[in-house]
């Protein structure tokens, strides 16, 4: 029984370790297009329940707990998701940390429009492609929407989309999205070549469109402040069986390869999104006068200090300790008045620094944030006082003359009260006298 | 009205026996301080036995930290939870007397084993010291004129207002024993001036130190015996009496004033105890050149005086300026100069003239505070200046500097009232000794100098004077006693009724203008009953059991001690206004609109925004009503961002209405007091919104607040608490629908209730009998 019961622990454990996955999707073909990416994501321990996405039955939460802690939604043409589902349960859904890999492409519908413009990017207007009249594959129809597009641009951050040298060309045929370059939230995982634009195909070119060159994102992430991640591709094919095994040949020669990248950076991308990788927290801090295990009550100004900080990486399906030479530790009051390198001993990081002579309420800031990776924010406050009335210095040595001039007039009073004693009679005797 | 009875029959009988003269003495005294006490309970009585207002809280709290923690603890506390992120080091920024003071009845009673908690000790610590008040006063009064004066003296400074106002049970503050320790340094210099010994001006000297330790005024002590001295001089009076006392009390009174932490070097390096340095200075070279005068001839010593004079005051004077250009000795500070100049804080200093306590006195306040002494206090100085002598020389420059300085601050009045009780203490004293003579046996004219002071050291005294100077007392040796009985009877049922009437006013004003604890408010509807109004507690009490320990709450600097005493969370700024930058901070916080102050707020880690509005119960002391002063303040440190002009009208108007300043209406303060007020409808007179206390109807009703929400708001409105959003809480970057590039059409949605099913483009339907088609939308 026992075992049995550890069987079933175990068995609970291992679906809870990748969590489960709702899938919606247009149609149940879809399922079978994209097999290659859904199986794999079923290899790795994902709970996959694919749904339509019109399906009246569908929840994300029940009782206030959610039944998912991911969702994809491969639904394109969706208008209105069935069920309680809709924008602002999606929303709130990425609000308490879930997260969201979305799928479109030209004909992306009205609901998938304002959940990328809750998350902070826009999809282009309905029937629009990317269009490149250079980089196109040779398989194209003749529109010159079956794009090549070369691992360059791929987002500079292995964490997300794996390293950019190893990857083959990759095939993309979709809308574009823009996303605003000033929201440092936002990353364009991948960008179109800058001979692209995005327009609908078959109209005449009348205004100027709204997403030219490399400010045509065709595959956009966002890593939200409470660390959810979201990635919304323009292109559904992108993720599909044909692109994952198609040749690639550039019409205009030049690249060309067996296999596609789409594979490999698809795999890629869906780890980010899911936090298998870049995921960091952290384990401990702890800070104390140097020589000291525990931290003081409040330090004394020019008190030299230790910190030291155990940040974790999850990896492989365990926390392990990462390892990085950039993270900084700042000790602030209002403005940092210290900021030094942590340097790694061991499983931990760790910094010495001499507190300023500036009392007041500080705080040990750990503001690590990079492309990829979960942010790490971490505060500790502390009060800095000034020194105790029993901490200055007793004797000075520029006080000396000081000193002795004190310690010169109480003797030559003593001495004084001895002359000016006996001299009184006298004086008694003058003064008789006059 | 009790004393004022005794008092009478204590000027009749006061020449009899000296048993029943001090007997008289020591039951007015007695009395007067059971009067002067008992008229300070209203608010323990009315209310509850509470601290009041704003300081006194902060006092309450450090004592409280002291009696647990220890002096020492107590000197080196490093308070974390005020001016975050600043912090305070208290010991080192109060003046610890009062502490001290109490901390010390609560010690002595503790030994005793009466157990009384340090809060009731702090509550009625005031109300005692005003005894000790009217028994130095007693003492100051019979060593300037005579016992019946002092009597008077006492009588008068146990109820009048103008004290009452500090030191009413609850008013636990500096003020309330710093009086006493003013007028006991006052006696005790009077004393070393009178008898020129050393033990004299020791004792002065140490009161002196009480006073340091107790009080900021006591600039004003080192500065008026000072001037007492050198005024002296100017008479010609000088004599070895002075001279030894001055000398004494100046160098041991130098010494122990720099033992407090919060003076520390002060007294030898700014300019407002220059002048004590100064005329110690001078005295020196007085005493050396009558010492010269002695050995040298006339002429050698005039030339002596003319060049030697001359050359020590210009080298006096040129090394003081010298010093202060180097920067060894300070400059006047601000405060100071809005002592000579009144326009001077409004214009350069905002956050002094913000207190209404630093406004100019009005003519109706000195009636107010001091009744009918306000007119009979110039009768005793007259008195006074008819009858000079060295100590009385003293009285005059302390009347005439007091009322100088109760012109200029409304809260300079308390050391106003002293001198004010003395003197008419004297004229009360001199009237009767007048009119009622006839029931004596008829003695010399001469008889206020004589009879009631120690015959022997007075008669030396008046001896030492008149080889001196010419006795300046023969006018008043004329007066014959040519007065009728009616006429006396008559004056004296007047001065009695007068002093019923001084009375009966003291009390009333007790009980009505300076007996409200003003964090409990009362109100009084139409049927007579009272109604109690205690959302500040209520407010207090909510932040310290519903936020974390170590929130930082926002508010404006008035609200800092409370917020600290009594909800004992970590506040940015507080009462104690030592750092203007860190206020305008808050006032630009306050004065932006809510975007920009929201950067201020999660600069300096705000979590919770505290802000009091009267609009609702008709509460003028609110924020909006001081909100040009957070606007005055922030703008002197941040001109670019914030412009007093901004907030007024074209017609330079302050105006929370329609017609107002639009960056007023859309200011933080202004959104944090009126944040759904447009929805609340008082009464059916008035529409929706409509502020009591400015009358008007709010000219920003409908909005939101993006970066703050609601907490708590208390049950008449007055205090109103917000929560200050984290950054994490706008987690997505949300493209508003105004700003998003591609404009998407208006989805119908076609759910209902029962139909949960969605809607999918082009989605294969299957009619049944037909093949399979696509549905167009």
């Amino acid at each position: 029984m026992k075992l049995f019961l550890f069987l079933i622990c175990t068995l609970f454990s291992l679906v809870r370790s990748q969590g489960n996955t709702l899938v919606l999707l247009d149609n149940q073909v879809i399922r079978e297009t994209h097999s290659i990416f859904f199986k794999s994501l079923q290899e790795r321990g994902y709970n996959l329940s694919f749904k339509i996405a019109d399906d009246s039955s569908l929840v994300l939460s029940k009782y206030g707990e959610y039944l998912y802690e991911n969702l994809i939604i491969f639904a394109p043409a969706v208008e209105e998701f069935g069920g309680t589902l809709n924008v602002d349960t999606i929303t709130q859904f990425v609000d308490d940390g879930g997260n969201v890999l979305v799928a479109g492409n030209s004909g992306t519908g009205d609901v998938l429009r304002e959940l990328a413009s809750e998350c902070g990017f826009e999809v282009d207007e309905e029937g629009a492609f990317v269009i490149d009249h250079l980089n196109y594959d040779v398989n194209d129809e003749g529109q010159h929407t079956k794009l090549v597009i070369t691992p360059d641009n791929l987002i500079d951050a292995p964490v997300i989309v794996g390293s950019r040298k190893d990857v083959k060309p990759l095939l993309y045929q979709g809308t574009g999205i823009l996303a605003d370059p000033e929201n440092p939230l936002v990353l364009p995982l991948l960008s179109a070549e800058s001979t692209a634009y995005s327009y609908i195909p078959e109209q005449a070119i009348k205004e100027y469109p709204h997403a030219v060159g490399r400010d045509t994102v065709l595959i956009a992430g966002l890593q939200a402040r409470n660390n959810a991640r979201v990635v919304f591709s323009g292109s559904l094919s992108f993720f599909s069986d044909e692109f994952f095994t198609a040749p690639v040949e550039k019409a205009q020669g030049g690249v060309k390869s067996d296999v596609s990248g789409n594979r490999d950076v698809a795999f890629a991308i869906s780890q980010w999104v899911f936090k298998e990788h870049g995921q960091l927290r952290v384990r401990s801090v702890k800070h104390s006068r140097v020589g000291e295990e525990k931290p003081p009550s409040a330090y004394t100004i020019m008190e030299d200090v230790i910190y030291k900080i155990e940040i974790d990486i999850f990896e492989d399906g365990e926390w392990k300790p990462f390892s990085a030479d950039d993270i900084q530790l700042e000790f602030v009051r209002i403005d940092p008045f210290v900021r030094t390198n942590l340097q790694k001993k061991g499983k931990q990081y760790e910094a010495r620094f001499k507190i300023p002579d500036v009392y007041g309420v500080y705080q040990f800031k750990v503001d690590y944030d990079r492309v990829g990776y979960t942010r790490i924010y971490n505060t500790t406050q502390v009060s800095v006082r000034p020194l105790q009335h029993t901490q200055y210095e007793r004797f000075i040595n520029c006080a000396y003359p000081y000193y002795a001039g004190a310690f010169s007039m109480m003797g030559g009073l003593f001495l004084f009260s001895f002359v000016f004693l006996h001299l009184k009679e006298d004086e008694v005797k003058k003064s008789k006298g006059d | 009205m009790v004393q004022a009875g005794s008092k009478k029959s204590q000027i009749t009988r006061i020449n009899s026996k000296t048993g029943i003269n001090s007997l008289i003495i020591f039951v007015v005294l007695l009395l007067a301080w059971i009067a002067g006490f008992s008229s300070r309970l209203f608010a323990v009585i009315r209310f509850e036995s509470i601290i009041h207002e704003f300081d006194p809280w902060f006092n309450y709290r450090a004592t409280a930290y002291m009696v647990k923690h220890g002096f020492y603890n107590f000197l080196n506390w490093f308070d974390e939870r005020a001016w975050y992120p600043l912090g305070r080091i208290v010991g080192g920024t109060v003046y610890p007397g009062l502490m001290i003071t109490s901390g010390s009845i609560h010690y002595v009673l503790h030994l005793l084993n009466i157990n009384v908690h340090i809060r009731d000790i702090c509550v009625f610590l005031a109300p005692i010291f005003s005894g000790l008040t009217a028994i130095s006063t007693y003492f100051l009064t019979k060593e300037l004129w005579s016992a019946g004066a002092g009597l008077f003296a006492a009588c008068f400074i146990a109820i009048v207002p103008g004290y009452i106002s500090r030191s009413v049970a609850g008013s636990y503050d500096n003020e309330g024993i710093a009086i006493f320790a003013l007028q006991f340094t006052y006696f005790l210099w009077i004393k070393s001036v009178k008898t020129g010994s050393v033990f004299w001006a020791v004792a002065a000297a140490l009161s002196y130190f009480y006073m340091v330790s107790a009080w900021g005024g006591y600039v004003f002590i080192i500065n008026l015996i000072p001037l007492h001295v050198f005024v002296l001089l100017l008479m010609g009076r000088f004599s070895n009496r002075l001279f030894t006392s001055y000398t004494t009390f100046y160098i041991l009174g130098l010494i122990c004033s720099m033992q407090i932490p919060f003076v520390g070097f002060q007294p030898i390096r700014t300019s407002e105890h220059m002048a004590a340095s100064g005329v110690f200075a001078l005295l020196f070279a007085v005493a050396t050149l009558k010492y010269l005068q002695s050995i040298l001839s006339k002429s050698e010593f005039k030339s002596l005086v003319i060049f030697g004079g001359l050359v020590s005051a210009g080298i006096v004077f040129l090394t003081v300026v010298g010093l202060t250009y180097a920067g060894y000795v300070a400059p006047w500070s601000g405060r100071f100069y809005s002592l000579w100049d009144t326009g001077y804080a409004k214009i350069h200093i905002p956050i002094i003239a913000s207190v209404s306590e630093h406004q100019p006195t009005t003519w109706f306040s000195f009636f107010f505070d001091l009744h009918i002494l306000v007119a009979t206090f110039p009768a005793g100085l007259w008195y006074c200046i008819k009858n000079v002598n060295d100590e009385r020389v003293f009285v005059i420059l302390y009347a005439l500097s007091a009322v100088y300085f109760a012109g200029v601050m409304v809260r300079l009045m308390l050391t106003l009232t002293p001198v004010v009780c003395i003197l008419s203490g004297v004229a009360f004293s001199g009237l009767l000794e007048l009119f009622l003579r006839e029931d004596d046996t008829p003695r010399n004219e001469d008889s206020e100098d004589e009879d009631q002071s120690p015959p022997n050291s007075r008669r030396l005294y008046d001896k030492a004077v008149a080889g001196r100077v010419p006795k300046m007392k023969h006018e008043q040796n004329k007066e014959s006693d040519g007065i009728g009985p009616n006429i006396r009877s008559i004056v004296t049922v007047v001065i009695m009724l007068l002093l019923m009437l001084f009375a009966v006013h003291c009390t009333w004003v007790t009980s009505n203008a300076y007996s409200s604890p003003s964090i409990v408010l009362a109100s009084y509807s139409s049927d007579g009953s009272r109604q109690i109004l205690d959302d500040f507690r209520e407010a207090y009490f909510w932040l310290s059991q519903n936020t974390a320990d170590d929130a930082r709450v926002m508010s404006w600097w008035d609200y800092g001690y409370q917020i600290a005493g009594m909800a004992n969370r970590t506040t940015l700024v507080d009462n104690n206004t030592w750092n203007n930058s860190h206020i305008a901070l808050v006032g630009k916080a306050m004065s932006s609109n809510e975007t920009a102050a929201y950067e201020i707020m999660t600069a300096l880690d705000v979590d919770y925004v505290l802000v009091i509005f009267g609009g609702v119960i008709g509460y003028s002391g609110d924020d909006i009503n001081k909100f040009l002063w957070m606007v005055r303040i922030a703008e002197g440190e941040h001109p670019k961002d914030i412009r007093e002009s901004d907030y007024f009208t074209e017609h330079g108007e302050f105006r929370v209405d329609a017609e107002g300043a639009p960056t007023l209406l859309n200011s933080l303060m202004y959104k944090l007091s009126y944040y759904r007020f447009g929805e609340l409808k008082l009464d059916y007179r008035t529409p929706a919104g409509f502020d009591r206390t400015r009358n008007a109807v709010i000219g920003n009703k409908d909005f939101q607040l993006t970066y703050l929400e609601e907490a708590y708001t208390t049950e008449h409105w007055l205090v109103r608490i917000y929560r200050v959003k984290k950054p994490d809480e706008f987690n997505r970057p949300r493209i508003p629908v105004a700003n998003r590039v591609v404009k998407s059409q208006n989805f119908v949605s076609k759910k209902s209730s029962k139909r949960k099913k969605g809607t999918i483009k082009n989605k294969p339907v299957i009619v049944k009998g037909k093949r399979l088609s696509t549905k167009q939308v």
